[in-house]
């Protein structure tokens, strides 16, 4: 018996098996041993270039947008510290800066085994990023939280705003830095990411955003004498396929629709595509195109307002849609008489689905997008355009721009304007008779123009919001309404039937290349979709998030929030 | 006689086994053998005589001599079956039969024999010179004779000096829910259950005494002495009892990870007797409670109207500034004309159905012999969904045996499965039916799916789009074995290994719809509202987790005279992993082929991730007591945790609580009111561990960035490191003080029993909020305090009306409030907030004073921004960045609004026995609660586009209101712009949400055994239950006070069933 029982209790004991407690993560590495080696620093290195930490500035913020006349916390004027979206920016560019400082802390550990001229170029690479997360910064926000190496969590709560000019200072140094250490270019098996040139370009570009146009100039010169970009020949495709990765591009975050990272397309697809055409471009945005005389439309004889497509600035047609041409294979008319359309993929008449005769939300101002747009965009609504953060034409517009201001106005100057210009038309520089070149060496003329050939240029690229907030010309455009066509009835009656489609009148285009549209909407010609508002005491910076206030009593909220 | 067999068979396989993972797999293989042999071998006595080989251990044959006999009845003269009869003071005993009947063989020195039986008064009888004696065992009142399951042990009911509430089998099976987390709300006070939502099959969140800490509050639970997932893994039909530990030293011997309250649930065994078969078979339906319900087209127009003409600074003749005067005045004439065009559908009445029927069958088998005593039960429940493919169906099996080996050694086998299915569309329909606004059509007048809003068409989702579909799969076993060398001396040891294995399957199908006209031409294809998809896609889940409990234990009973005495030590350890993998496939080529061989090779992607944790923990209970009148409790427990660090990982967590009952001191003894009366005292420290897996070290985090490789674009791997580590990072702590009082009076038919206690946790594991720019996520760390007081009553009463009718009613109140101390910070929650002083996630925002009136008061007033206008919320100015009021509405105005978790949380049971009918009836509610009217409530035109709620048409502040009924509006204007000032957190929008609900009403009636005997059938009951009948609250009309707004309906349901025991 007593055999037995020891058995059982031996049999029960050979179960007491003592767990280990120490267990480490079985699907996540350490940090107590990373940054080891190349493969490691690599793959912390790539982790800046997620697109989350790319974002480009929204349209919806400016006057080239509208979506139905609805607006959002800038364009009404609503914004404050709680909004989600400033919220999430703020906390992707500091993750960001903590993500490039915890490498530029940790590379000492691999100095063993990484060849010195590698480490360099990965500390230029952290810099890179670095910089770029505080420009943005500093550029919505003005003086903000600043350091270079990680907060410890006490400091962090007693941390104090640095001024912008300062922070300027340190983003040039690591500019600089980037600019040294990078390489001009990848092998063609290398990941591509920052380079020589992306480094001079973004550093031009904040630059030109602090009003130091020195360096701006300086910057932007020297990404041009590195003579390995070039402005892709034809404006249309650049945005497509055959544009992408083009030596046009300075630095773009790519997306592709297999690999998980796309944009989701019927919010800016005609209805015939079975798209909503919700965000559409403005009439301010497309009243700006010059005509091909190099004139605005009311100044130029080539304008008919009843033919609006009609001599423009080839850019006006590639970014928006011309009326009765074939867009991705459908005849695209938002005519009210226009209820049936050609369907050049079937040969068939269709029920037009993009006039607002037969569908109540067609756009409401008769425009569609067409940069970017090709018909891929229509294959189960997924896009995947590159995310473009510099091109070369930027690089060319920003040197003008600079000079302009400092008024070193050379024929170096016109150039770059006339480049830009001479590749909208397709032709070369040197021909100027085949495009409208400038010449004007006029100070506040040419001011004028770089701003309009901006504005063509990067329409839907995110450059127009800071380009209104640094010209000052937010307060102005950004109180203006956005209009768009009568109700189907009194469209007919009031315009079409009395010959007026499609602009009833010209709008007068003032100084800053703003349409006035009031005289066709006093005389009931037009509808107001929507007002636009912005509080210039205000706006020109943006709220600090409300959490950070409220735990550091030493951040100082930016005035009138 | 095979049996032994097996056995041996596997003693000998796991003893030659090595490693362990191969031991767990011998052990399932033994576990389910022995359960196979046990369920479908026969169960007779006969069968297993054979098994006690020894004869000297037969206790028969030593002793036969002394041996008494007897019949145990209960009032009505009915023999009792499964009575424990023991030797007084030893655990030698025996059970009596299906006839009542019991024989003991008593040893030299035995005095008396103590019969005891669950909800029966025990009885001590001494022996003297009698060879037979029968007993008629007493009801007791209350269950002051209950044994109370605690940890790693049981108690009688008048010996506990800790807070422990029970809950007999009864009322949750009554309670007719398939979950029992859901069963258990309002059955006991300090108990708090909320619905997590009220889908087919859904759960409930538990929280003893309120909230504890602010990171996990979910209780322990313990399923037969196991910790275990999931209170929910177990069918209530297979409870036999509930054991909430509510306070630190009834829980402390679980110390660990006791801080939030342990769970103990006990699963029914089978007692001596023949073969007993019991069939249960329920059916019914449910209904929602109630609907919220919105404008129709034509104001649905009109207010979109109103809207956008307020945002456009209501400029003259721009009244119409969306729909034209036309559309609006014409819509029904347009509508008759072309309802295709001009569509006026009430979308959510088109996804919901009237009704969905429910189901349920179970089927118990239980037989016992003086060595072997099987419980098996097998049950089935399937609830229908109120939208098409929405049912949830579930099976659960459970077979627990009880096996005597010998006169020292004993086992129990347990065995359990449980597979649940649940079945849905792949979209919740629910959020966009009510939001979906009537001018929009989701099928055209020739049945095929329309173009809904501009390409989102929920319905066509719903109905068109494919499924979601979980499978969840539990499987666990538990041995243990028990050797009492001598009497009062038990050994037990316990293995139990449960694996769990989830599987989902999401497909969804491209859906394209067609021109209204003709339904030939395809206009587009549907994208969907919730994450955008227009392609065919699949995504296919597989989760595998386990967890293996090993415990042992020592328990010695020991009487001298009047102190009685009761110690038991004990040894734990546990070990759990999770892996979870999902392989998805986007642009799949066909929309019904659901495998991803099919899917499409240039859209993969695959995540994975795995886990793991571990404790081990030593553990140690005295029990003392003198002549069960002051009894004494002391606990130790000291555990080891994976998830510190290891110089950090150790706490020690101890515990003693008290007892008085003043009713066996002489003064009292033979009180005429106080039948019962005890006074509790206990003080103890918990632990809690739960917040990450490997919070001490800053895991490296990986994800994917694309990049340009050449030209073309590849998927790079990246890492960062996401959080801070602090590496010292170590338990959190509770103390608990409690005191308790349990009388009974008038011969025990009232009782009361009350609880006053404080808790306060400090070292919190909070993952505190930091400012955002030091660019790491919220890390976790040991920070702050809090501070939780509390209490809780329960009254009852219990009684006869002549010989026919019995009836008890019972009812509990119990409340707790826990506020903050110093956290070193801020947590922010969305509205809520925690810092020093505040409440537990207390409402943080403005304070309202009603709606602006006229223009003047808003130039005048301090406003978040200039766009603000009449008809906009007022909110005051406080402060400002140097403390006083700055003229403008900004963070620094926000104040403390109110805790947020309910009040005075009530329940009560009335039930009622007259001849063959019973009857009873549940109610619940809570007394207090600040609640926000949530945006789907009261906001119109949620995300732009959505529906306008009913409830605020005339009553919202408009230009085409007069003065007087704009003073009287209760809601602000329409506006977007305006949205962000109004619809911020603030008091305007808080209520409260206090409400009643009948929660439970039932009436079952027994056949008479004369008609059933002669069918051979034991007993037939019929019955029907009514659940969440009616409530009374002050929820706006349309609103459920439990209904998670976008979610599932609250549902009345209405159950008929029968029982049948042979």
């Amino acid at each position: 018996m007593k055999i037995k029982i020891f058995i059982i209790l031996s049999v029960l004991l050979a179960f007491v098996a003592c767990t280990d407690l120490n267990l480490n993560p079985l699907s996540e590495g350490s940090s107590e041993n990373w940054y080891s080696d190349e493969t490691e620093i690599e793959m912390s290195l790539a982790n800046l270039y997620r697109i989350d930490f790319w974002p480009v500035d929204d349209d919806a913020w400016t006057d080239d947008w509208t979506f139905r006349g609805l607006t959002n916390p800038i364009t009404d004027g609503t914004i404050d510290g709680t909004w989600s979206t400033l919220i999430t920016l703020w906390d992707n560019h500091y993750k960001a800066i903590a993500c490039a400082n915890t490498i530029l802390e940790n590379l000492d550990k691999s100095k063993a085994i990484i060849p010195n001229e590698l480490l360099n170029q990965y500390a230029g690479d952290a810099r890179f990023n670095r910089a770029t997360q505080y420009a943005k910064l500093i550029s919505k926000w003005g003086d903000v939280v600043f350091y270079t190496s990680n907060l410890g969590l006490k400091e962090s709560f007693t941390i104090k705003r640095t001024d912008k000019n300062s922070i300027l200072q340190s983003i040039y140094q690591d500019y600089d830095s980037a600019y040294s250490y990078l390489p001009l270019s990848y092998g063609s098996s290398q990941n591509k990411r920052a380079t020589k040139g992306a480094a001079l370009a973004m550093k031009a570009r904040i630059a030109l955003y602090m009003g130091d146009y020195e360096t701006a100039s300086n910057a932007s010169k020297a990404c041009m004498d590195l003579g390995i970009y070039h402005l892709y020949p034809d404006f249309r495709n650049l945005f497509l396929s055959p544009g992408k990765n083009s030596s046009e591009i300075i630095f773009a975050i790519p997306r592709s629709v297999a690999l998980g990272s796309y944009i989701s397309t019927p919010s800016y697809l005609p209805r015939n595509f079975g798209g909503y055409i919700q965000l559409d471009p403005s009439w301010d945005l497309f009243c700006s195109f010059l005509c091909t005389d190099g004139l605005p439309i009311d100044k130029s004889p080539l304008y008919n307002p009843r033919e609006p497509f009609k001599n423009r600035d080839p850019r006006c047609t590639k970014t928006i849609v011309e009326f009765q041409t074939n867009f991705l294979g459908i005849m695209y008319q938002p005519h009210p008489d226009s209820l049936i359309c050609y369907d050049f993929l079937t040969g068939k008449y269709i029920k037009n689905n993009d006039t607002r005769a037969n569908a109540q939300y067609a756009s409401y101002n008769a425009l569609a997008w067409k940069k970017w747009i090709d018909e891929k965009w229509t294959d189960d609504y997924l896009a995947d355009p590159d995310e473009i953060i510099m091109r070369y034409a930027d690089v060319l517009l920003m040197y003008a721009e600079a000079k302009i201001e400092l008024n070193e106005i050379d024929a170096s100057v016109l150039n770059a304007i006339n480049q830009v210009r001479a590749r909208a038309y397709g032709v070369d520089v040197n021909m100027t008779s085949a495009y409208p070149a400038v010449t004007s060496t006029d100070q506040t003329g040419l001011r004028k123009i770089v701003r309009i050939e901006r504005r063509m240029e990067f329409a839907w690229e995110g450059i127009r919001y800071m380009d209104i907030i640094r010209w000052k010309l937010a307060e102005k455009v950004l109180n203006l309404p956005n209009y768009g066509m009568l109700d189907v009835a009194a469209l007919r009656t009031k315009v079409v039937n009395m010959g007026l489609w499609f602009f009833p009148s010209t709008p007068q285009i003032d100084n800053d290349g703003v349409a006035d549209f009031s005289p066709m909407y006093n005389a009931g010609l037009i509808k107001l979709l929507g007002f636009r508002t912005f509080y210039l005491n205000k706006q020109y910076l943006w709220p600090i998030p409300s959490k950070e206030i409220l735990i550091n009593a030493n951040l100082i909220q930016n005035p009138n929030y | 006689m095979k049996k032994f067999n097996i056995l041996q068979y596997a003693t000998l396989l796991i003893r030659s086994c090595s490693k362990k993972t191969f031991r767990i797999i011998r052990l399932t293989t033994l576990l389910l053998s022995v359960t196979v042999f046990n369920v479908f071998g026969g169960t007779t006595d006969s069968d297993y005589t054979n098994l006690n080989l020894n004869k000297e251990t037969d206790p028969a044959a030593i002793m036969q001599q002394n041996r008494i006999i007897g019949t145990v009845t209960d009032e009505k003269g009915n023999p009792l079956p499964g009575v424990n009869v023991v030797l007084t003071g030893t655990t030698q005993g025996s059970t009596t039969d299906i006839d009542g009947k019991y024989s003991i063989n008593i040893s030299n020195g035995a005095k008396s024999l103590t019969f005891s039986f669950i909800g029966m008064k025990s009885q001590e009888v001494s022996i003297g010179a009698l060879t037979q004696i029968n007993v008629t065992m007493i009801e007791s009142a209350f269950g002051l004779e209950d044994v109370v399951v605690i940890g790693y042990g049981t108690i009688k009911k008048s010996d506990l000096t800790g807070a422990v509430g029970v809950i007999k089998s009864d009322v949750i099976s009554n309670r007719k829910d398939i979950q029992i987390s859901q069963a258990l709300q309002g059955t006991m006070p300090g108990l708090m259950v909320t619905r997590d939502n009220t889908d087919p099959g859904s759960t409930a969140t538990l929280r003893i005494r309120g909230i504890t800490t602010i990171g996990d509050s979910n209780p322990l639970i313990i399923i037969d002495g196991v910790p275990g997932g999931s209170i929910d893994d177990v069918n209530p039909n297979d409870i036999e009892s509930i054991s909430v530990l509510k306070d630190a030293a009834s829980a402390s011997i679980y110390g660990s990870r006791a801080a939030a309250g342990v769970i103990l649930l006990t699963t029914k065994r089978a007692k001596s007797g023949d073969l007993k078969l019991e069939y249960n078979y329920e059916f019914g339906f449910e209904k929602p409670t109630e609907m919220p319900k919105y404008v129709g087209a034509v104001r649905y127009m009109q207010m979109l109207n109103e809207l956008r003409w307020n945002d456009n600074n209501n400029t003259v003749g721009g009244e119409y500034s969306t729909f034209t005067q036309d559309i609006i005045n014409n819509y029904s004439s347009l509508h008759t004309e072309n309802p295709d065009l001009y569509p006026d559908v009430n979308w959510l009445n088109l996804i919901l159905k009237d009704n969905a029927l429910r189901q349920s069958h179970s089927l118990n088998i239980s037989s016992g012999s003086k060595l072997i005593k099987t419980k098996a039960s097998l049950a089935y429940d399937e609830i229908r969904g109120l939208y098409m493919m929405k049912d949830f169906k579930r099976f659960t099996v459970r077979v627990n045996n009880d096996i005597t080996i010998n006169k020292y050694l004993s086992a129990s086998l347990d065995f359990y499965a449980k597979r649940g299915i649940s079945d849905n569309p792949s979209v919740n329909p629910i959020y966009y039916g009510r939001l979906t606004p009537n001018i929009y059509a989701p099928e055209w007048s020739d049945g095929l799916v329309a173009e809904g809003k501009t390409g989102s068409n929920i319905y066509g989702e719903l109905k068109y789009g494919g499924f979601k579909n979980y499978w969840d799969n539990q499987l666990g076993g538990k041995i243990s074995v028990n050797l009492e060398p001598f009497n009062g001396l038990k050994f037990s040891a316990v293995l139990s290994p449960q694996f769990s294995y989830y599987k989902g399957t999401e497909f969804r199908k491209k859906i394209q719809y067609t021109a209204y006209d003709n339904p030939n031409v395809l206009v587009g294809t549907l994208v969907s509202l919730i994450d955008n998809n227009a392609s065919t896609n699949l995504n296919e889940i597989r989760n595998d987790n386990y967890n293996v409990t090993l415990q042992l234990l020592a328990n010695y009973t020991k009487s001298f005279g009047n102190h009685n005495m009761n110690a038991t030590f004990g040894y734990e350890n546990y070990y759990a992993s999770y892996e979870s993998l999902s392989a998805y496939s986007n642009n799949l080529t066909l929309s019904n082929y659901p495998y991803l061989d099919l899917g499409n090779t240039n859209f993969l992607q695959n995540t994975g991730s795995a886990y793991e944790n571990a404790y081990r923990s030593f553990f140690g209970r005295i029990m003392y007591n003198y002549k069960n009148k002051y009894l004494l409790q002391g606990n130790v427990r000291t555990d080891g945790s994976s998830r510190f660090y290891k110089d950090y990982r150790w706490g020690i967590f101890p515990s003693v609580s008290a007892g008085w009952v003043l009713s066996e001191e002489t003064f009292m003894k033979n009180s005429p009111i106080f039948s019962f009366l005890k006074l509790r005292g206990s003080w103890g420290t918990l632990g809690n561990d739960r917040i990450g897996n490997y919070p001490y070290q800053s895991a490296i985090s990986f994800h994917n960035a694309l990049m340009y490789n050449g030209s073309n674009v590849s998927s790079v791997q990246t890492s960062s490191q996401d959080t801070y580590a602090i590496k010292d990072i170590s338990w959190e702590t509770t103390k608990s003080l409690d005191f308790g009082v349990d009388v009974n009076f008038f011969k025990n038919k009232l009782n009361f029993s009350g609880d006053y206690y404080k808790k306060v946790t400090k070292d919190m594991l909070l993952a505190l909020e930091i400012p955002d720019y030091i660019g790491f996520d919220n890390p976790d760390q040991n920070t702050g305090k809090m501070f939780t007081t509390g209490w809780e009553i329960s009254l009852g009463w219990n009684d006869k009306i002549g010989e026919l009718v019995g009836y008890s009613v019972s009812a509990n109140l119990s409340d707790s409030r826990s506020i903050m101390g110093d956290l070193g910070g801020i947590q922010f929650l969305g509205d809520q907030v925690k810092y020093k002083g505040s409440e537990y996630n207390e409402w943080y925002g403005y304070i309202s004073e009603g709606l602006y009136q006229t223009q003047d008061d808003v130039n005048n007033s301090a406003k978040i921004n200039a766009s603000v206008k009449p008809g906009d919320i007022k909110y005051k100015d406080i402060s400002g960045p140097k403390g006083v009021p700055d003229g403008i509405i900004n963070d620094y105005d926000k104040v403390l609004l109110g805790g947020s978790l309910p009040r005075y949380l009530y329940g009560g049971n009335i039930s009622l026995n007259y001849k063959n009918f019973d009857f009873s009836l549940a109610f619940l509610g809570i007394g207090k609660q600040n609640v926000r009217l949530s945006s789907l409530m009261v906001q119109p035109f949620l995300q732009q586009f959505g529906n306008a709620p009913e409830l605020i048409d005339g009553n919202y502040y408009s230009t085409y209101n007069t003065e007087v009924q704009n003073l009287a509006a209760k809601y602000p204007r329409l506006s977007f712009i305006g949205a962000t000032n109004n619809y911020v957190m603030s008091d305007y929008w808080l209520f409260n949400g206090a409400y009643f609900r009948l929660k439970n009403i039932s009436l079952g009636y027994t056949i008479p055994q004369q008609i059933t005997e002669k069918l051979h059938i034991m007993s037939v009951r019929i019955y029907c239950t009514v659940s969440d009948l009616l409530s009374i609250n002050k929820y706006p009309k349309g609103w459920d006070p439990e209904v998670t707004v976008s979610g599932y309906p609250v549902t009345t349901s209405f159950i008929f069933g029968l029982s049948v025991k042979f």
